[in-house]
This record gives structure tokens, C-alpha cells and sequence, in this order.
């Protein structure tokens, strides 16, 4: 049986992908740049939203390139019942199957965790869903913003005394799909040890809870709702972002008294009202006043290096342009090139980590059923015979 | 008996990331030892939310929330019989969790350029802002300074472009997100029982996190500039105010379009509307017109008895919960998420657990957080 070898952690573990949209990609993204072979299933018939939508070219399609490089595309079609033993067959050759669609979907197509332990009984089986896969409203779907609006996050986001606005609306799937990834890591550690599957259930609602556990305990200590609070931060002040010139901000931390010290003498503030922490605290509308009045003509990069250099945690607000230019994160290959299927090069966002020994980072998202012969005739051992018989009969499309 | 039982974490880390990922790990069973500061502590154990009845020290929920099933050990790793007693602890570690600026490690015996040859097998984990290379210009960093740097700031929230970028939800998201992806990677790394050092940067993790777009504008498919709505999906989605809290509303195709009608009785002002308005009549005025009916409508509706009625017209509609609502939440409660655990200075209290459940090696809280140096005699002999 052939794999395809990139080392890192996960080499040798193979991984399918029934999923769509966003969470359950980066599920996979996640893994195979960990070094695991993941291939996602795909169809003609029920191609995935990004791969279509407002897309001159599907194997070009922006967005779908964007969360899938290092995978490998396999077309089934899971409406056909060839399409569907195929499936099984080939699930039988993975470690781990990730899926993210409709609450229910999966078993009715048969191709649920009871169905696929019989072909594979020790397969790793990651459930996504909205609310998990049990529970009286276990039923809802949603978008990101919604997990976010149902764990409690967006509550916390908003100006001082004001309604929650929430985060930005490209938040929550990725941290979601980070969640099933380690779940299913903690889950081939046990198979490894035991030789024991399992079924996984991922909550993106309560991924959402988990990211504000402190402000949770806030409640469950004192009977207390944390309300938004702008930029305030209950052990440092002043912290916010400040106005710059061309309509540019700044964040500005003083994390600890040295630090305001420092600040205070750039600013020309002399106030023994604020040299303690207390201090701050009870004169913060005033501090902030003051700061943003001192920043609002300056340029933020220029004044975020001044700071830094007086020992101030400071950062210019990155926009989109000043992400791409960001030579930081070039020079640390967060950004790097990849080869497409035409051999023509493109930049992909890699992990967030570096680590020796790591998997190489090489493929572009695929194109649809790029590794179609790879996965049928090396992983499979069907002949090419039995291929053209399976694509006939509209089950490879 | 949980996936990771066996395996053996010394956590240095003494912020919020790497806590966390300890408290992952610890999650699934692996021995956690925390080493910790004679007499103080963590710095985590000084942060609040504190618990505002009873005494006060070891009263930090912040701290309880990280260090759940967690050993306490302290050490005086400035000093070398320090270094000596955790050379000692390491003979035995699978995995090594810091969170300190880079150089730090090396002062203490563990330099990442030679661990391979040190202490071949380690997996150490180092969470840093901005890496182990961080130009002069960011060393000095808290979360809020690289929720900014990665971009989430200065596009949250979303359709705001004069008010100031948001720093997210509480103090520490930046750090949540880079211990979660922590503890991916050590997990990842125990599957194939090599040492690695892992050098974790929390600005790529949260500007990872953005891919769908960051990985678009990097490729030269989506546009940058310096707006603030460049993240955006536009359209009038948002948080609507209700009678009691809000409720979180998406509308995005006709379909969507259609149900809300059908929601709000088919009322006037909706005529003025083409019914593929929201895919291809999109202007702010609109917007603004769509959010303010919709909002004066909302404001008479309980947020959870509206979504529940307009899930059921499939609109993609949902309360916006904070957290008194999630402990005492119906799909909450029958997953079990919060768990109770009794601490010695906190008394009994909920806690949230983890949002996966596994059918063999579930998640199992063993223990509240330790008090300090609460283990000194099983490890330190």
C-alpha cells in the first residue's frame, strides 16, 4: 500500500475528510501539515461551497485554495450506492475520518461510525457539528458567528457599557476545526497504545466557551456576568489602541509599572496619581484621553518602535496590507511558496509553529479528483479496468 | 483511563498559553507537574476573576480554570540547586511546556539548538508572542498587542470603521488559541515518540486562524488595503438587541430573505425590498434600513423563544448567550460541559470541561487546581 511521504509527526497516518466550508478543512490543514495524508472526498454532484461559489474556475477556486493545501482530492459520489461502498473501502485504509456535515447526514448515508467499525473497527471517527452531535438542540445549524454567539464569546466583545458587537465574523471555524485536530491526536495516542478506536464528538459552540473559561468561572465564583469592556484589561492600564495619523491605530499595553513609568516619560506625563497600578485604574478614561492625544498625529509603526525600545508592549494595528508585508512572518516561512498542480507556484499561510523534523509543506490545494489513480489504483488496488467501470456508473464524478 | 495516561509533563510555563495547553493535556490524563516560584507562584494565581467571598490568596479563578488536574511543585529555577532538582524532574518527562521569552530555556539547562543532543526524546514546547526571533521592535508584548499584530483587531468588529479596534473576548484569547494549538502539536509529536522542539508563535497562530482570507490575499486573490471591513463579509448580519439580551442574525440569500418575512408576519416596509436583495442589491442605505426594522422588531422578542421560531423557518438566527446563561443552558446540561470540583480556598464550583467528548478516553477533571507546591513531597524526595 503506497502513501504519500512528507515526514513529520504524523507521517504513516491517513486521514479522509468528509467535509465543507471551513471548520472541518482546517481540521484536516491542521493534520496534514502535522505530515498526515488527507485525502477529501469530493463530487461533482455536491461540491463543496467554496470550491462554486462566485468561482470562474473549480480548480482554481480562491477560497478553497486558501484552507486546503497538502491534501488530496478524491471524487466519490456518495449519492450512488457503488459511490458509497467505494467510500467504505476506502475508509477501511484510514486511521482517521473528519467530518462536518448536516447533524445526522452521515448516518443516513450509512457511512456512520457503527457502519465504518465494521470495516475498520479501530478507526478514529471526528464528528463536527454546530452544537456537537447530541442534545435537545443538537438539530441547529449555524455559521461561525453564530458558535460565537452561542458560547458566550461575542458577548464579551463590544465597547464599555454598549450591546456586544462580537468578533469579527471570520472567527470561530478554524479554532473549531484546531479543537477536532487534537482530539483526534489525543485519540491516536490511545490507539496506539491499546489498538482502540473511537467516535469523537466536537462542539463548536462549547470550543467557543472553552476560549473564555476565565470569564465563565467569573460566574460560577461569584454569580457574576462579565459585561464588554472595550479594551480594558483588569491588571493593566493604561491598554487599548490609540488613534494615529492616516487614520491608523496603535496598541499600547503598559503591562507592568516600569513599563507606564517608561511610557509616562515619552508622553511627558509627571502624575503620582498613576505610578501604581490602582492608580491607573481609577484615573483610565483620563490616561486614555491623554494618550490618544499624544498618538493621534504620530505614525503608528514609528511610535510602536519608540515604545518597544523604552520597554512598552506596543503593536501598529496590522491591516490587511500590513499582514502580506509583514517580513517577519515572511522571513519566518509562515508565509511560503507551494507548487500547484500546473507546477506554478503560490503562496500558502502556513502553521503556527515552527519544529524540527517537521513535515515538508510542499502541495497546493488539489484539484478536483487530482489523486484520483493515486487513491484508487495505489491505495486501493482497483484496476484501471474497474476504475473506468466505477466512473461509467457514475460513481467516480 | 484516558488517551494520554501515561505520558509525563513538566509545565514551567507561567502564562495563560502555556498553562492551558497544560491543562489540555492534563485533560486527557497525562501528569502535568507544575513547577512554580517558592513563595508566589505563578503569576496566573495573582489574576483575577477572583473569588470575591472567603479568604483571600489561592482565590484566583483564573488559575483554578488552567491547572485543573495539574501536581504543583516550586523550584528556585534562578538559583543551580533549582536547575539541579528539575535536571532530575526531566530524566523522566515525556514533554516540556514553557511559555517564557526566548533565551529563557537556555539559562535553564534546556537550550533548543542542543536538545536534540541533550535530552534526545523531549518534546519541548516553547509559546512566545512573536517566536523565538522576534525583531527589536516586538519584544515586548501582551495578548493585546498580538491580537493586533496578527489583524483580528483591527478587523473586530466587523462593519465598525471609526471606533477603536476590539481587543476580543477577555484578556487572553491570543493565549487560548496558542495553548490549544500547543497542545495539537505536542499531541501530534507523542504519536511518533520523537524528541522536537516546537517553537510556537502566537501571532502565526492567531493569523492562521484567518486563512480563508489571509491565505487569499497572500495568493494574490482577494484584494488588501487598510480598511477596516477588509475581513467582512458585509450585508445586514449582526447582534439585535431583545427584550431580555440579544440575539445573533444571519441573512445572506434570498431563501433567508423569504423566511424572515414569513417570521415578521410580512410586514410593509419589507415591499421596499427585491427579494434577491441581500445577493445582489447590497447598498449601506439598505443595510441600515434592513437592521433598523429587524431591530425594532427584535426588541419585542425573548432571544431564545424568537431563535427557536425562526430556526424552525430555517433562519439562521441564534440567542447570544453570556455565560450565566450557558450554566444553566439546556444543550449545556445534557452534554454535561460544566463539571463540578471542590478547591480548598474556592469551595465547590463549576468548571468547564472540554468540547469534545470521546466514546472511549472521555475528558475526566480528576482534581481542582493544586495550591502551591501542594506535591513537593511525592516529587521533589
Amino acid at each position: 500500500m503506497s502513501m504519500v511521504k512528507r515526514g513529520g509527526p504524523l507521517q504513516g497516518v491517513r486521514v479522509l475528510e468528509l467535509t465543507k466550508v471551513w471548520a472541518g478543512p482546517y481540521a484536516g490543514r491542521q493534520l496534514a501539515f502535522l505530515g498526515a495524508e488527507v485525502i477529501k472526498v469530493e463530487s461533482l454532484g455536491s461540491l463543496d461551497v467554496t470550491r462554486v461559489y462566485g468561482v470562474k474556475d473549480i480548480d482554481k477556486a480562491p477560497g478553497f485554495m486558501a484552507v486546503n493545501p497538502q491534501k488530496l482530492s478524491v471524487q466519490i459520489d456518495m449519492k450512488t450506492a457503488e459511490g458509497l461502498t467505494l467510500l467504505k473501502d476506502l475508509a477501511s485504509t484510514c486511521d482517521i475520518l473528519v467530518e462536518n456535515l448536516r447533524p445526522g447526514a452521515i448516518d443516513r448515508l450509512g457511512i456512520g461510525y457503527e457502519a465504518l467499525r465494521q470495516v475498520r473497527p479501530d478507526i478514529i471517527f471526528v464528528s463536527m457539528g454546530m452544537y456537537g452531535n447530541d442534545g435537545p438542540l443538537a438539530y441547529q445549524t449555524g455559521y461561525a458567528p453564530c458558535f460565537a454567539a452561542l458560547g458566550g464569546l461575542s458577548s464579551l466583545v463590544g465597547y464599555e457599557g454598549e450591546a456586544p458587537r462580537g468578533m469579527n465574523i471570520r472567527y470561530a471555524d478554524s479554532t473549531f476545526g484546531t479543537a477536532a485536530a487534537f482530539a483526534a491526536l489525543a485519540a491516536l495516542n490511545h490507539r496506539k497504545r491499546t489498538g482502540e478506536g473511537q467516535f469523537i464528538d466536537v462542539s463548536a459552540v462549547e470550543t467557543m466557551t472553552s476560549m473564555i473559561g476565565d470569564s465563565v468561572m467569573a460566574f460560577s465564583l461569584n454569580g457574576r456576568v462579565p459585561a464588554c469592556d472595550g479594551n480594558r484589561h483588569a491588571e493593566i492600564a493604561p491598554h487599548g489602541a490609540y488613534p494615529c495619523a492616516g487614520g491608523d491605530w496603535i496598541a499600547i499595553a503598559a503591562q507592568d509599572d516600569t513599563a507606564w513609568t517608561a511610557l509616562a516619560a515619552c508622553i511627558g506625563i509627571q502624575e503620582s496619581r498613576f505610578t501604581t497600578l490602582a492608580g491607573r485604574k481609577a484615573h483610565e478614561a483620563e490616561i486614555d484621553d491623554a494618550l490618544a492625544a499624544w498618538t493621534a498625529s504620530q505614525d503608528a509603526a514609528t511610535l510602536a518602535a519608540t515604545l518597544q525600545a523604552q520597554g512598552v508592549a506596543a503593536a501598529k494595528s496590522a491591516s490587511s496590507v500590513d499582514l502580506v508585508a509583514d517580513t517577519h512572518l515572511w522571513g519566518r516561512e509562515f508565509f511560503r511558496p507551494v507548487i500547484d498542480a500546473q507546477g506554478e507556484e503560490r503562496s500558502i499561510i502556513g502553521p503556527g509553529y515552527r519544529m524540527s523534523d517537521a513535515a515538508a509543506l510542499t502541495d497546493c490545494a488539489p484539484t478536483l479528483g487530482q489523486h484520483n489513480e493515486y487513491v484508487f489504483g495505489d491505495i486501493m488496488g482497483l484496476s484501471a479496468a474497474e476504475q473506468r467501470r466505477l466512473a461509467d456508473a457514475g460513481a467516480i464524478r | 483511563m484516558s488517551a494520554l495516561r501515561s505520558i509525563r509533563v513538566i509545565e514551567l510555563a507561567e502564562t495563560v498559553s502555556g498553562e492551558y495547553c497544560g491543562r489540555l493535556l492534563a485533560d486527557f490524563g497525562a501528569q502535568v507537574v507544575k513547577v512554580e516560584r517558592p513563595g508566589t507562584g505563578s503569576p496566573t494565581r495573582r489574576l483575577g476573576p477572583f473569588k470575591e467571598t472567603g479568604a483571600s490568596g489561592e482565590n484566583s479563578g483564573l488559575f483554578a480554570y488552567l491547572n485543573t488536574s495539574k501536581q504543583s511543585v516550586t523550584l528556585d529555577l534562578s538559583t543551580p540547586d533549582g536547575v539541579a532538582a528539575l535536571a532530575i524532574l526531566l530524566k523522566q518527562a515525556d514533554v516540556v511546556i514553557d511559555d517564557h521569552a526566548p533565551g529563557w530555556l537556555a539559562g535553564i539547562g534546556l537550550d533548543p539548538g542542543t536538545l536534540a543532543q541533550t535530552h534526545p526524546g523531549l518534546i519541548l514546547c516553547a509559546i512566545t508572542p512573536f517566536g523565538q526571533d522576534p525583531p527589536a521592535d516586538r519584544r515586548h508584548a501582551t495578548d493585546l498587542t498580538v491580537m493586533h499584530a496578527s489583524g483580528w483587531a483591527y478587523h473586530t468588529p466587523s462593519a465598525e470603521t471609526k471606533r477603536p479596534p476590539l481587543k476580543g473576548a477577555g484578556r487572553f484569547m491570543p493565549s487560548y488559541e496558542a495553548g490549544l494549538e500547543a497542545a495539537m502539536c505536542i499531541a501530534a509529536c507523542l504519536h511518533d515518540d520523537r524528541g522536537r522542539f516546537i517553537d510556537l508563535s502566537m501571532q502565526e497562530v492567531m493569523a492562521s486562524r484567518a486563512d480563508y482570507v489571509l491565505g487569499q490575499m497572500v495568493a494574490g486573490d482577494m484584494d488588501v488595503d487598510n480598511a477596516r471591513t477588509r475581513f467582512d463579509l458585509g450585508g445586514p448580519a449582526g447582534i439585535f438587541p431583545c427584550r431580555q439580551g440579544f440575539a445573533y442574525l444571519w441573512m445572506s440569500i434570498a431563501p433567508h430573505w423569504q423566511a424572515v418575512r414569513t417570521l415578521l408576519g410580512d410586514p410593509a416596509w419589507m415591499s421596499a425590498f427585491t427579494d434577491d436583495w441581500l445577493e445582489r442589491g447590497l447598498t449601506p442605505e439598505r443595510i441600515a434600513d434592513c437592521r433598523h426594522h429587524i431591530g425594532d422588531w427584535l426588541k419585542g422578542q425573548d432571544k431564545d423563544e424568537v431563535s427557536a421560531r425562526a430556526q424552525a423557518l430555517g433562519i439562521i438566527m441564534v440567542p447570544v448567550n453570556d455565560p450565566g446563561d450557558l450554566i444553566r443552558h439546556p444543550q449545556f446540561l445534557h452534554r454535561a460541559f460544566f463539571t463540578e470540583l471542590t478547591h480548598p480556598a474556592l469551595g465547590t464550583a463549576l468548571y468547564p470541561t472540554a468540547p469534545y467528548k470521546l466514546s472511549a478516553t472521555p475528558v475526566a477533571l480528576t482534581g481542582a487546581a493544586p495550591l502551591l507546591g501542594r506535591d513537593n513531597a511525592q516529587f521533589l524526595a
